[in-house]
């Protein structure tokens, strides 16, 4: 196994699927964070002047997305098969198109009233659409546990992180979505995830 | 081999890259190309998984995203690379062209006048050459003329259908990247490619 080193900023963020992944695999990392002091020094070193960067021996690669697919089919949660990693991919897709809602709230309005007016948008209309379609895919797949195959993809691992945040401002969000619901017990009863989880602030 | 076909509005958008892959690969598919916006009926979007479009059937079972679809068929016919690493990078590639059309989206979709002028002037002046100096960067590292290796990877196509726009538009900024004006003359020399894009349709878009 090739040594692993993770650079990102100290939040959740867009590098907290890339932990998660790498606790479900108990599979060992340097877990770097920068801070605003830090990151000016990093960053001409990074590809693209950005983060997260995944270090792999020693080489440096960029962008969430692929970091996150090359972790996934090297730790094993890729699913099995061209056309499991396709239902992966859509999923991933679909949180992608989630993400940015999620960015214009709580990142960048900076109007109060507007924000508030976004946020409550965000949990109820942009939440149930999202959801629906989360719930239409666990229907979908045989099992119903997981988004795809029979066991733990990157697809329920992003799927739980994208939501988590919604949770804290509306602790009911996922209950009107079963299976959803159950899904977000699957991937916490991983017993790595679960060690994380417990030790994360 | 699974029959194929793509449901995508009647320009390039975000249905191209998939176009460009089957096309790069020699794999043969339907489309199914909807006017937008008047036919884009609640019917049509009932039809697609997630109520939009681009979808694939493959042998009638519908995916979204073009993202997964485009990866799919990369990886189906050999468009990515030789090892986990390699395509580590060809997606960072790929990743990186998302991250700057979804910019453009934003900008060419803005209704606001006075919004849509300030991103476009930023996507011009800031998004733009940021996106192209980075391509610049890796296609002096590679030395190959393409992103990754010395073939044709998803990373080519993801990148000359995002800068198809841009380079119709912006052609004098081009001159400060000779790198990536070579890369994109040097895919579109590719037999398929050559002979794929003497008859693609010309859209706005």
């Amino acid at each position: 196994m090739p040594t692993y080193r993770l650079h990102y900023f100290d939040v959740r963020g867009r590098g907290e699927v890339a932990r998660l992944m790498f606790n479900a695999a108990g599979q060992k990392f340097d877990d770097v964070r920068y801070t605003k002091d830090t990151w000016p020094d990093f960053k001409p070193k990074t590809p693209f002047g950005q983060l997260p960067v995944l270090e792999v021996d020693g080489k440096l690669f960029g962008q969430s997305g692929a970091i996150f697919n090359y972790l996934a089919r090297e730790l094993g949660f890729y699913g099995n098969g061209n056309m499991e990693a396709l239902q992966v991919d859509v999923v991933m897709g679909l949180v992608n198109d989630f993400i940015p809602l999620m960015i214009k709230v709580f990142f960048q309005e900076q109007d109060e009233t507007k924000k508030k007016e976004l946020l409550e948008k965000l949990l109820n209309e942009d939440a149930t659409k999202f959801f629906t379609y989360f719930e239409k895919v666990l229907k979908e797949n045989k099992s119903s546990e997981y988004f795809v195959g029979k066991g733990l993809t990157m697809a329920d691992i992003v799927v739980y992180d994208i939501v988590d945040p919604l949770i804290a401002h509306k602790a009911t969000i996922v209950d009107p979505f079963p299976l959803l619901k159950a899904n977000r017990q699957k991937v916490e009863s991983n017993p790595g995830i679960a060690a994380y989880l417990k030790s994360r602030k | 081999m699974p029959s194929y076909k793509l449901v995508y509005f009647d320009l390039r958008g975000r249905g191209e890259i998939v176009r460009l892959c089957f096309n790069a690969a020699g794999v043969a598919f339907d489309e199914e190309r909807i006017d937008y916006p008047s036919a884009w009926t609640e019917e049509k979007k009932a039809a697609a998984p997630f109520r939009e479009v681009p979808y694939l059937e493959i042998d009638g079972k519908k995916f979204a995203q073009s993202g997964a679809i485009a990866s799919f068929i990369a990886r189906q016919y050999g468009l990515y690379g030789d090892s986990a690493l390699e395509n580590l990078f060809i997606d960072g590639v790929v990743a990186l062209s998302v991250d700057y059309f979804d910019t453009w989206v934003r900008a060419y979709f803005e209704e606001d006048a006075n919004k849509k002028v300030e991103l476009e002037t930023k996507l011009k002046n800031e998004d733009l050459p940021k996106f192209l100096g980075h391509l610049e960067k890796v296609l002096t590292n590679s030395g190959s003329g393409f992103f990754s290796g010395q073939r044709l990877t998803l990373a080519d196509l993801a990148v000359h259908h995002t800068l198809e726009v841009s380079y119709r538009d912006f052609p004098d900024i081009y001159a400060n990247y000779p790198k990536v004006v070579e890369n994109r003359k040097k895919v579109e020399s590719l037999p398929r490619i050559k002979s794929y894009l003497s008859s693609r349709k010309v859209t706005e878009i």
